[in-house]
């Protein structure tokens, strides 16, 4: 072989390495700049867990209970986000839940609507506990740990909640959190945070991304 | 053809002490020459940066060269992409990518030396010549392999699916720092009996 053919050999694996790089980035710019109102992953979204005002800034996160890489946005950005964009009313915290990871996250998510459509306080705590807690929960166990936790540390009834959740009695807003992410052409992973500056989408995060990011992705840095 | 595969059945693999005090030694070498180190961090910083890139190409698109943030917001966004300036990788994580990267770019060094330096010559080559292929390519692979990978298993809908992994998808980071070193070790083989900056290579 030949210098030549070496690197013709050579140049063709590093190229095709870096035409895959290309490739996989998957960027959906076509929906930069569109507004709340016509966003996909936005859709009702007026009727979703949310934490301060609609009509400025918005962060919507797509989150699994189940997913530890939410479980890190919930440790490291979220208590961030609720004190420098909610408290502060600089805009919106809202929660769209999106169970792709492990399987427990299913039958939780259900419990989390079936929460949800009984008290929004409620659900925030289930929401929290099940981040505090994740470790501790499996296919099997997960919505008898709800019921004790909602009993316990709630004014819900556990077992009506649970029983709704066995019963996937909210299961049309489970589905409505994922058809948004697919409407969206978001990737099957989680967390992703939409923003929204102003109301006008600026750009999309995947994983457990900081709230310095956020802050200076929506103008507030 | 026939070259190559009867030199793939003498490629070695570092199972020895001395096979590793070679792959530093020779590592060592060839990052004396300021180019070649200058080549090795150049390497490792563009390798970093294309996989966490590879994971927010939307933020880096539409906030980092695109909108109309400041240059200072822009920055700090790029930065709290990678690891232990941002939140998105654990301590193990950010360790685990940056000694991808540095071995990348240990890896890009020596084969640029080797290539540049020594040439190359199946014939009188021999296993170290298919090492040195391998290992380039191997270079070429690693510096962005597992942003590929990420790519084609989000297009194949299973990223999610990573996370059943027993270390929840760091087996790629794992595998690419074998790669890696096997493509140094490669490479160092290859440039055994050789000189680097009026150094032996041999131990």
């Amino acid at each position: 072989m030949n210098r030549r053919r070496y690197l013709t050999l050579a140049g063709a694996g590093v190229v095709g390495a870096l035409a895959g790089c290309g490739g996989s980035s998957g960027s959906d710019g076509a929906s930069g700049g569109q507004s709340l109102d016509d966003h996909p992953a936005a859709v009702n979204l007026e009727a979703q867990p949310r934490q301060g005002d609609l009509g400025g800034n918005v962060v919507l996160a797509f989150e699994d209970p189940s997913c530890t890489q939410c479980r890190r946005f919930h440790e490291n950005t979220v208590p961030d986000i609720r004190s420098n964009i909610v408290d502060a009313g600089e805009g919106a915290y809202v929660v769209r839940t999106y169970p792709i990871i492990y399987p427990w996250g299913k039958p939780a998510t259900q419990a989390l609507e079936a929460t949800f459509a009984r008290s929004e306080g409620a659900f925030w705590a289930l929401f929290d506990h099940y981040f505090a807690e994740q470790g501790q929960f499996d296919e099997g166990n997960v919505l008898d740990r709800t019921e004790q936790f909602l009993s316990n540390s709630t004014d819900l009834d556990g077992s009506a909640v649970v029983a709704d959740a066995r019963n996937r009695a909210h299961n049309e807003a489970v589905q409505a959190d994922i058809a948004a992410a697919e409407n969206a052409d978001l990737p099957q992973q989680t967390p992703i945070v939409l923003l929204f500056r102003d109301g006008q989408f600026a750009t999309r995060a995947n994983g457990s991304v900081s709230y310095d990011l956020i802050a200076n992705a929506l103008g507030l840095g | 053809m026939a070259a190559v595969s009867r030199s793939l059945r003498g490629v070695r693999l570092p199972t020895r002490r001395r096979d590793w005090r070679l792959m530093g030694r020779t590592a060592r070498l060839v990052l004396t020459l300021p180019t070649y180190a200058a080549v090795a961090v150049l390497a490792s910083a563009l390798s970093l940066t294309a996989f966490v890139v590879s994971l927010n190409v939307p933020i880096v698109l539409d906030l980092v060269l695109g909108g109309s943030l400041p240059l200072g917001s822009r920055l700090t966004i790029l930065g709290e992409l990678f690891p232990f300036l941002g939140t998105n990788f654990t301590a193990v994580q950010g360790l685990l990518l940056i000694a991808v990267a540095v071995l990348t770019g240990v890896d890009i060094a020596m084969a640029t030396y080797h290539f540049r330096e020594h040439g190359l010559d199946l014939q009188q080559g021999g296993a170290g010549a298919a090492g040195v292929v391998l290992g380039t390519l191997g270079a070429g692979c690693a510096a962005c392999g597992s942003a590929v990978l990420v790519g084609l298993l989000s297009l194949l809908g299973v990223t999610g699916g990573l996370l059943f992994l027993p270390l929840e998808g760091l087996e790629f980071a794992l595998g690419a720092v074998v790669v890696l070193t096997l493509s140094i070790y490669w490479l160092a083989d290859g440039m055994r009996g050789g000189e680097i900056n009026g150094c032996p290579v041999d131990i």
